[in-house]
């Protein structure tokens, strides 16, 4: 059986952009949340509690609407317990994030298993596509109608995120306080209240992520079933050198590599599971390959892990 | 709810008793150990400088897939000099892992936390794919890939017959205790204290931060890797999908933590975390709860340690 290439690139461009949300939001929130000087290690639990909280909601309601709010809640939540512990408590930064990363990995597993014992589950009801009739506009359909409407709320995201951090004064301090929490401090801005608030802000968009992991990337709930993909939004933006533009040119390649090569091995029918884990490799293997290249120009924000203490 | 069934008393009980009760919890406690241990240490030597590896169960894979490489592909060697082969090549191939954020930190000054958690994902990548070719098992009756099983003489023997207790236990120990006489007892530990407090004092001081960096890095992957070869030839003995699954290695992180990054207060966190991990599977499978709320206790005895150093010290771990 052949395919048309035409058809292969439309399918190849369709994942590529279907993909990218997962990142982006993630991503975004990250950002502010590091240029405040925070670094929220903990996202891809937050991201599974989220998710596992999506999954039965959706279930529960089916109503992935609410299901969202759901997630995005459920974030806030342990965003906000991240927030107290890093900035109230100024307990390191990657230790109670990696404390949070466990919890969130045993606790999501825990819950839907409490609910869903017997692993049996409805349908998930994902997000509707933009267009019902995508079908009839060639190309163009599958690659932009088909997608639901998070892949454009997160690109206006990125822009949002992008004109925030440099042209609005909340952003400039949040930015401030990475950068120079005295200085800001002295200048009467409240360091740590700017902090929780990028914080949350960032937990909250892990949230949405979470919820858009569902349906788009896995079709029911495991445990560990974002197997990483959540830390590497710590990697995209370390090469994005924190700019949002940047976060997003990091996101869509990572994820054309990944189509090309999922196309790659599903059109040639390899089956056997040895070769497919060597091409599985190669979008991190792309990330490691830009290191060299931009990670060597990388200005982390000055007080990136640094509690701050008044006075 | 699954918890209002059970008794406080048999939870408890199941908590701290049965790990030391019930069969076989005295072996499991010992292999956490070691794991726990070997790894740690290793995480520990590398924060002492300021450095992240988060990439110890990349390199702990590694070091199990390296076990079965050497053992295929050295096979014609005699056996003591294959035997020692098996473990060093683990050890190598940690080392070799964690090589790549080395040279990226030290080379071009790139994030070792970003790299090495890149790398753990490459590592499983690598490993599933050792697995299902070069190194996999010719009798697969079952659709998962899984290697030989190592024959007995290339297994750990346990210390007197009875015992649940490898060989592998006082050697890691001894293991803790070169690194402390090694680490903590010398010039080093100021230097790798230095490095870790700040770059610029260490400048002024003239230590070379290279070198510093390069040397507990990549003492943390060799490290790493070794705990894999105690893990295989010493308790599993074959390498399955199943040896991907848990994160061993963010355990690590929480015991070099807890253990103050200190190569003897490591050993003791890592016994700790033994313990409770072996007592809250076992309370978890008496309350009928999945075992994987073992993670959610691990983060939150994580919390709670930070915690108790903030209101006792009002200092932190880092």
């Amino acid at each position: 059986m052949s395919f048309p290439l035409s058809d292969v690139i439309v399918g190849i461009l369709s994942t590529t952009l279907q993909l990218s949300p997962f990142y982006l939001f993630a991503g975004m929130g990250e950002i502010v949340s590091e240029q405040a000087g925070v670094a929220n290690m903990g996202l891809e639990g937050i991201m599974l509690l989220s998710l596992m909280t999506t999954f039965i909601v959706d279930y529960a309601t089916g109503n992935p609407w609410v299901a969202l709010l759901a997630a995005i809640c459920v974030a806030g939540v342990f965003g906000c317990f991240f927030a107290f512990t890093a900035i109230r408590l100024r307990m390191d930064q990657i230790a109670s994030g990696l404390a949070i990363y466990l919890v969130g990995l045993g606790l999501s597993f825990v819950i839907f298993n409490t609910v869903y014992p017997s692993g049996l589950t409805p349908n998930y009801i994902p997000l509707p596509s933009l267009l019902t009739n995508w079908n009839t506009v060639p190309y163009v359909g599958t690659i932009f109608l088909k997608q639901d409407v998070m892949v454009y709320v997160s690109l206006v995201l990125v822009l949002v995120t992008a004109f925030f951090l440099t042209r609005t004064s909340l952003g400039l301090r949040v930015r401030a306080v990475g950068e120079n929490p005295k200085a800001a401090d002295n200048m009467g801005v409240n360091v740590n209240k700017v902090r929780f608030l990028a914080v949350i802000f960032g937990a909250l968009m892990f949230g949405v992520s979470g919820f858009y992991f569902a349906g788009n990337f896995v079709p029911g709930f495991q445990t560990d079933v974002i197997a990483g993909r959540g830390f590497i939004v710590l990697a995209m933006i370390y090469f994005a050198n924190w700019k949002p533009y940047r976060a997003l040119f990091a996101a869509l390649s990572f994820n054309l590599v990944y189509a090309l090569q999922n196309e790659y091995v599903s059109l040639s029918g390899f089956g056997v599971a040895s070769v497919t884990t060597l091409f599985n490799m190669l979008p991190y293997v792309f990330l490691l390959a830009l290191i060299p290249v931009f990670g060597r120009k990388a200005r982390v924000p000055k007080f990136l892990l640094k509690p701050y203490r008044k006075g | 709810m699954v918890y209002a069934g059970g008794n406080l008393e048999v939870a408890l009980s199941s908590l701290f008793l049965n790990p030391i009760t019930l069969a076989g919890g005295v072996q499991q406690i010992f292999v956490r150990f070691i794991l726990f241990y070997t790894m740690g240490l290793g995480v520990g030597l590398a924060l002492k400088a300021g450095l992240w590896n988060i990439g110890a169960q990349g390199q702990l894979l590694i070091g199990m897939v390296m076990v079965f490489v050497v053992y295929t592909f050295l096979a014609f060697l005699p056996w003591p000099v294959l035997y020692i082969a098996m473990i060093l090549g683990a050890a190598l191939g940690g080392l070799l892992w964690i090589a790549v954020p080395t040279i990226l930190r030290v080379k071009f000054g790139a994030n070792e936390i970003v790299v090495t958690i890149l790398l753990n994902v490459v590592a499983i990548n690598f490993a599933f794919f050792m697995l299902s070719g070069p190194i996999k098992s010719s009798g697969t009756a079952l659709g998962f890939p899984h290697s030989i099983e190592l024959p007995a003489q290339f297994k750990i023997p346990n210390i007197v017959g009875g015992t649940p207790i490898t060989w592998a236990v006082p050697a890691t120990i001894v293991l803790g205790i070169i690194l402390y006489l090694v680490v903590e007892r010398t010039p080093f530990r100021v230097k790798a204290d230095t490095v870790g407090e700040s770059h610029e004092t260490a400048k002024y001081a003239g230590i070379s931060i290279p070198r510093v960096m390069a040397i507990t890095m990549l003492a943390a992957g060799a490290l790493a890797g070794l705990a894999g070869a105690t893990y295989l030839m010493g308790y599993r003995y074959e390498l399955d999908i199943g040896s991907f699954s848990t994160n061993y290695g963010l355990v690590a992180i929480i015991c070099a933590l807890v253990g103050r990054k200190h190569m003897l207060g490591i050993g003791l966190a890592s016994f700790f975390f033994a313990y409770m991990t072996i007592g809250a599977e076992s309370m978890a499978l008496s309350a009928n709860v999945t075992t994987y709320v073992v993670f959610a206790m691990e983060g939150i005895m994580m919390l709670g340690i930070l915690l108790g150093n903030y209101l006792t010290e009002r200092r932190f771990l880092v």
